[in-house]
């Protein structure tokens, strides 16, 4: 989890410009990304966690911060990974 | 004329289904109906009947693109709703069918509706409520020509994310011997026929699809003073809706009032934020059954068609107004709109500090919000609610 926070922040900062982001910080709010960015930030976050985002999940609540960001990757990963192991039984 | 049953190569979710039925149409001129076929929750099949003479096999591959490019690549979109009015009477039925029949409608054409008394009335009304809010943003009123520039769709972006709808305007070539030619081609025709596309000059000119592409354009190069400005017009907008256009609800020719605003993020949010509030309580007041509703522009044809919707409803860059009809029914008679600085770098707009302005624009279509009205309150005025006759000073 260490790991992803750091790419999270690292992707999420490379998108602001530089600009100097808390957490915790509302990204959008603030005006700092566009629509762009947000389908950027969707596609990588698919390409580098092997996650799907489509219906619910495609809420801009779920990316307006890092820790946002970082709470839905943890939430999809342990719903596939509840999906896989009920596969199993 | 024929059928053919198409297995689809992947079932389409039940929620992209309405999305599917709303571009089969748009696959070929040929299809002429069409049925989607379910195996449980998922479209499997289509059924199309198409005019004798098409090839079914090539209709096939051109469905299976479409479903793929254009349907498969949307995210199966959540629905959400923001606010709902749920009206103290339901809506009424037959209302278009007696609206034919006492001659205060007319089919005149594809998607092109001739309209009377009260019906005219109504919708100057309705427009002038719409007009009164803009008096309150402390916008500003313009009237544009109808015809806009080719160049100015395609700046736009138009040709690229909606070229289903885009209807062309031409003209004959300048040159007497074409006129000659062309004369004696129409003459002594009873129809005239397919063969007048040789005769044609030009397409530097379109039929609007929308009013705000006329604001963007006439205030290319503007810097704009405070933290922006408001720029409202009623006009003719003019969609090609294939055989999609149906009733008062989906016209190939209708009329818009439109607010455009211009400059600071801030401003423009907010700006759309005021009208959907003022929006709100107009519908509560005609005590009309509606909700505000995120939603998507209908892209279609382009490589980005998938992403393109979903990003716009992730990021609720469109909202609409949708008012319950007659048979169960409902339809977008009014849409809010946020575009980021697209138009504003497009054109050359920009706020004080010298950065491109950020737009947005609302867009409310006049027949559909008269069409909705009078299936709630029918269509003899003088049982019109007194709200509808109040001054909008």
């Amino acid at each position: 989890m260490a790991d992803d926070i750091i790419a999270i922040r690292s992707f999420v900062a490379a998108g602001v410009g530089g600009a100097e982001v808390a957490d915790d910080q509302d990204i959008f709010a603030g005006g700092y990304v566009n629509s762009l960015f947000a389908v950027q930030l969707v596609m990588w976050l698919e390409r580098q966690f092997g996650i799907f985002a489509q219906g619910t999940d495609l809420d801009l609540g779920n990316f307006l911060s890092v820790e946002r960001i970082c709470a839905f990757v943890a939430a999809k990963r342990a719903a596939a990974d509840t999906a896989a192991v009920s596969s199993l039984r | 004329m024929p059928r053919r049953t198409i297995e689809l190569k992947a079932p389409v979710p039940a929620e992209l289904a309405p999305e599917l039925s709303s571009k089969i149409f748009f696959v070929s001129e040929a299809i002429t109906d069409f049925r989607l076929l379910f195996d449980g929750e998922a479209v499997a099949a289509v059924e199309l009947e198409f005019s004798a003479g098409s090839s079914a096999e090539s209709l096939a591959e051109q469905l299976h693109h479409v479903v793929e490019a254009d349907i498969l690549s949307q995210r199966s979109p959540a629905a959400k709703v923001l606010w709902e009015h749920p009206a103290s009477a339901p809506v009424q039925e037959d209302v278009y069918r007696e609206l034919l029949g006492r001659r205060i409608v007319a089919e005149v054409g594809e998607g092109q509706i001739s309209l009377g008394s009260p019906l005219l009335e109504l919708m100057d009304m309705l427009d002038e409520r719409f007009a009164a809010i803009v008096r309150e943003l402390g916008g500003r009123q313009r009237r544009y020509p109808t015809l806009i520039g080719t160049q100015t769709l395609h700046r736009c972006g138009y040709f690229s994310s909606f070229p289903q709808f885009v209807m062309f305007v031409t003209r004959l070539h300048t040159d007497s011997n074409e006129y000659r030619k062309f004369a004696e081609y129409a003459a002594g025709r009873e129809s005239i026929g397919d063969g007048l596309a040789e005769h044609f000059g030009n397409a530097d000119y379109c039929l609007p699809p929308t009013m705000c592409y006329h604001t963007f354009h006439e205030m290319e190069g503007t810097r704009l003073e405070g933290a922006g400005t408001v720029v409202s017009s009623r006009g003719k907008s003019f969609r090609h809706e294939s055989r999609y256009h149906r009733t008062l609800e989906r016209l190939w020719d209708f009329s818009i009032r439109e607010i455009v605003f211009l400059g600071d993020r801030e401003f423009v949010r907010s700006k759309r934020g005021e009208l959907m509030n003022a929006t709100m309580r107009l519908v509560e007041s005609l005590d009309l059954p509606a909700r505000l509703v995120v939603a998507n522009d209908p892209f279609f044809g382009g490589p980005r068609t998938g992403e393109q919707i979903w990003s716009q409803r992730m990021l609720e860059m469109k909202y609409e107004l949708r008012l319950d009809i007659e048979g169960g029914r409902d339809l977008a008679a009014g849409s809010f709109n946020l575009h980021e600085t697209f138009f504003g770098d497009t054109f050359d707009i920009t706020v004080e500090s010298g950065e491109n302005a950020y737009t947005g624009c609302v867009g409310f279509g006049l027949e559909r919000f008269a069409y909705a009205f009078v299936c709630r309150h029918g269509i003899d005025p003088d049982k019109w609610p007194a709200e509808i006759y109040k001054s909008a000073s």
